[in-house]
């Protein structure tokens, strides 16, 4: 077992390029993409469905559609009960999760782990659950009671809740990404929408499985075909295009009347996974707000003592997503944090980066990639799904230190003029109003103001 | 004093390889080469955390934790971290009662300049007072993330504060707010000496490296710290306690929240296995008697779990149950009792107590299929049950649990008299 793990070591690093281990892919009559990728190692074996759509295909007045719909896949099929799925998934030690993928949701991922030796009453369960749910009447009523409840819970976790106001105030309810579930759309759900967009949805026009790890690919191929080419064709979803952005420029102030530190994020328009820019804002992005040492954290945390942590991410899904900067600090300074954070937004639009910075940040990449994303078997069954959900092709991964190394400081300077401007930013603010509305008035005279109690996210 | 010892071994889960030696200033190493991926975790285990400390300086483990990545002699301040990012590397460090774990991930190249790097701020940290000040207002912004504005944070502090009243786990890893404000330079020097002994210490080195690297580094840049003493040992026991504690926080909140804590033994004690699998049977996955009871038959809570944590002193089994809107805090906790009651009355069946340890079993493939959760593994294990091939072997001592130990261990510490039960009720909810 150790031998074969040096040899393909050996395959997938050479020159100190990364390299995607071969993986066979295969398109099912019926429309199914079916990728392998076996690998010695832990024994185990792993499972990724996905579904194209995720929460951009969620109909504005019933957002979290897709996702309830995720959720009850293992609630009861056409031949066991939610209870019955429960304990014989457990009993094999395996996992089941369901949920929207990627940062901001372009598809749906159900993903399932097994002992090799399972892989048969592995694949069993998991095709049962994807393909047959049965989406009973008690089932569907009491996950939206939950999730309705959930929301309300969320409301107490100022860190989570946040990027849920955020996705509202940034992107706006008309986009795909713009409309969070909330206890409103939750009540508007019912069991005929939910079987209606799994009939639509969970077919084999629409669907990706990558299986990767400990298992044997001869045998592994007949049994997914049969299993899986035996859902209706259907069609493939056809992805959005995605409208105007809400509220640039302008402020959404959440009052969390007991806060004792202010959450807030500014944010700016970004790019989607397949623009051509991604690698060198990935680099840029690095030492702006992507690590301990990035400018951001430097102020903010370090030089200043503001915050346990400041960062900027760069969200890249199937739309643009957004170049979000996040922090925390107490009441008192959080004028101080927002007018510091601004600073360095300034300072990197007009000065840019040296070659210094460039190179350090290229080799943190480069020296982070392995354990990121080519470690496990989850990581590489996720970067088979993303290659070939969104057409990117094997180069995504054996390309990617060349197109690091190729990066010039002439390039990244002018990538940062292009992306990291300092007007129309969008701020969204949470913490106690009474004690910071004087203090962020200056961002925006007249922000939008909620009560943390009141239902929804802000948008209504 | 130097010893090898080459263990090759077929037991179930993957041990291969594993080599230990112990260097003579008392520091043991403990390696793995796997070259799966051209990286390397790197983990050094000081047997240091909020148990060894004392009222006034409560937190001061945790905020040495802060302080190791604010400069050395060699390496001045950000200096760890720029050239460690400059390298490939990245870090993190995390603070327990029991334990502070610095934690390295880099490509191969950069080994010996985390040798180097590591053996500075081990032997010659430097506690320059402006970043002292500066590090003490980050800390303060930690603890209003995870504590003051986290109301399972801050409800669980007040568990513990109520359930421990002698031994050191009474007070919040974090710290209390005061202490945080008031540790004074001479604390700090003073924690330093005692905490960071390389004797006081076990080092895992796990991925892309050859042991004889390793030690060669080893002996160069760590060897030569001396030894010295190690902390005073912890010498305050908990006394049983005498009867059911209860408490209530009333804050701000959307929902209620619920934890309920026995005392339960430390991770060395043989029922601290047994006990992984009643919490298994109780609250992994939706078959278990927990998430069926409360979540699926019937809409009591939004979620429940139970864990009681690797400790090297006696600890807590806690229980944390989210009520649902409008669901009585005093319905889940009767629920709840009944639970661990028929734990109590009734022998677990065979099947039931074989899903478990299979849970258990690939709950601990998972944890090893990075080299970062080896390395965590083998410094925990060695550390919290004196054995890093526990790692690989914990496994056989799931397998030889029986339904009679189950219901031994139930009866023995699910009692009232053992439990603490905290509230937090949602301020003007009017209870």
């Amino acid at each position: 077992m150790k031998t074969l793990l040096v040899l393909l070591a050996a395959a997938s690093l050479a020159f100190g390029q990364a390299k995607l281990p071969q993986y066979t892919k295969e398109t099912l009559p019926n429309g199914t993409v079916v990728a392998m990728m076996p690998r010695s190692g832990v024994p185990l074996v792993y499972f990724r469905v996905l579904i194209k759509g995720g929460v951009e295909s969620d109909p504005a007045d019933k957002a979290g559609l897709a996702n309830v719909a995720a959720s009850l896949l293992r609630r009861g099929t056409a031949t066991r009960s939610a209870e019955k799925f429960a304990e014989e998934l457990d009993f094999l030690g395996g996992t089941f999760n369901a949920a929207f993928d990627g940062q901001l949701g372009s598809a749906t991922a159900i993903s399932s782990e097994f002992l090799s030796k399972d892989f048969d009453q592995g694949l069993e369960l998991l095709a049962d659950a994807v393909l047959h749910p049965a989406f009973t009447e008690s089932e569907v009523k009491k996950e939206l009671a939950r999730r309705i409840d959930g929301a309300k819970a969320m409301k107490d976790n100022p860190q989570l809740s946040i990027g849920s106001y955020f996705r509202a105030a940034f992107f706006g309810r008309d986009h795909p990404y713009g409309h969070p579930a909330d206890e409103t759309s939750y009540s508007r759900i019912d069991r005929e929408t939910i079987a209606a967009y799994h009939r639509n949805f969970y077919c084999g026009s629409n669907m990706l499985i990558v299986v990767t790890g400990d298992f044997d690919p001869n045998s592994a191929k007949a049994k997914l075909s049969q299993v899986f080419g035996a859902a209706p064709a259907g069609a493939a979803y056809a992805w959005r295009t995605a409208p105007p952005l809400a509220r640039k420029g302008q402020m959404l102030l959440i009052d969390k009347p007991d806060a004792t530190q202010t959450y807030f994020q500014i944010a700016q328009p970004g790019i989607d996974n397949r623009n051509p820019d991604r690698t060198t804002l990935e680099i840029v992005n690095t030492l702006f707000g992507g690590r301990f040492t990035s400018m951001l954290n430097d102020e903010l945390r370090v030089n200043s003592g503001l915050t346990y942590g400041a960062n900027s991410q760069l969200q890249q899904d199937r739309l643009p997503g957004a170049i979000v900067i996040g922090t925390y600090t107490k009441n008192d300074t959080t004028a101080q944090a927002i007018d510091m954070a601004l600073d360095v937004l300034k300072r990197l639009n007009e000065k840019g980066i040296t070659a210094q910075q460039l190179a350090s940040a290229k080799a943190y990449v480069k020296g982070l990639y392995p354990t990121r994303r080519l470690e496990t078997m989850d990581q590489l069954a996720a970067l088979i799904g993303e290659i070939e959900l969104y057409g990117l092709g094997r180069d995504e991964v054996d390309g990617y230190f060349g197109r690091i190394d190729a990066i010039t400081l002439d390039q990244a300077n002018a990538t940062i003029k292009k992306y990291y401007q300092t007007g129309n930013l969008t701020f969204v603010v949470l913490g106690a109003a009474d004690k910071i509305r004087e203090q962020v008035k200056k961002y925006d005279p007249h922000p939008a103001e909620v009560s943390i109690k009141t239902a929804g996210w802000g948008d209504r | 004093m130097r010893c090898f010892t080459l263990l090759f071994f077929t037991a179930l889960l993957p041990a291969q390889n594993v080599q230990t030696a112990t260097l003579a200033n008392g520091m043991k190493v403990i390696i793995q080469e796997d070259h799966n991926i051209p990286s390397v975790a790197m983990y050094f285990v000081y047997k240091i955390g909020s148990r060894n400390e004392r009222p006034g300086i409560t937190g001061i483990s945790h905020f040495f934790e802060h302080m190791m990545f604010n400069g050395a002699k060699k390496y001045g301040p950000k200096q760890f971290d720029n050239e460690m990012e400059k390298a490939g590397g990245n870090n993190n460090a995390y603070t327990s009662n029991d334990v502070t774990v610095y934690t390295d991930w880099f490509p191969s190249a950069a080994l010996e300049l985390m040798f180097d790097m590591e053996s500075d701020r081990i032997r010659d940290l430097s506690l320059d007072p402006k970043m002292v000040a500066s590090e003490r207002g980050v800390v303060y912004s930690e603890r209003r993330s995870s504590v003051d504005n986290n109301n399972f944070g801050i409800l669980q502090e007040q568990l513990e504060a109520a359930a421990f009243i002698a031994h050191p786990y009474h007070w919040p890893v974090v710290g209390w707010p005061s202490d945080i404000e008031a540790w004074t330079q001479q604390d700090l020097k003073d924690y330093f000496a005692i905490g960071y002994a390389p004797n006081n210490c076990v080092m895992v080195v796990v991925g892309d490296v050859t042991v004889a690297r390793v030690m060669d580094l080893a002996k160069k840049y760590i060897e030569p710290i001396p030894r010295h003493d190690p902390p005073p040992p912890v010498r305050t026991k908990e006394p049983e306690q005498l009867g059911e504690r209860r408490i209530v926080v009333k804050k701000a909140a959307q929902l209620p929240i619920q934890m309920i804590a026995y005392h339960v033994p430390e991770a060395k004690n043989p029922d601290a296995i047994v006990l992984d699998l009643v919490s298994t049977v109780l609250s992994t996955g939706q078959s278990s008697r927990l998430y069926k009871r409360m979540i699926d038959e019937e809409p009591l809570a939004l979620s429940v779990s139970g864990r009681a944590g690797d400790a090297l002193d006696p600890t807590l089994m806690i229980f944390t149950i989210q009520p649902r809107n409008g669901v009585d805090p005093a319905r889940t906790e009767k629920v709840l009792y009944e639970e661990l009651e028929r734990l109590q009355t009734t022998e677990i069946s065979a099947r039931e107590l074989q899903k478990a340890k299979n849970q258990l079993l690939t709950r601990r493939y998972n944890q090893l299929k990075t080299i970062a959760g080896r390395a965590n593994l083998l410094g925990i294990s060695e550390v919290m049950l004196g054995d890093y091939m526990k790692t690989f072997t914990i496994d056989k001592d799931y397998q030889a649990v029986t339904a009679a130990d189950i219901q031994r261990v139930a009866k023995k510490y699910f009692t009232e008299k053992n439990r603490t039960v905290a509230t937090l009720i949602p301020e003007g909810a009017g209870k």
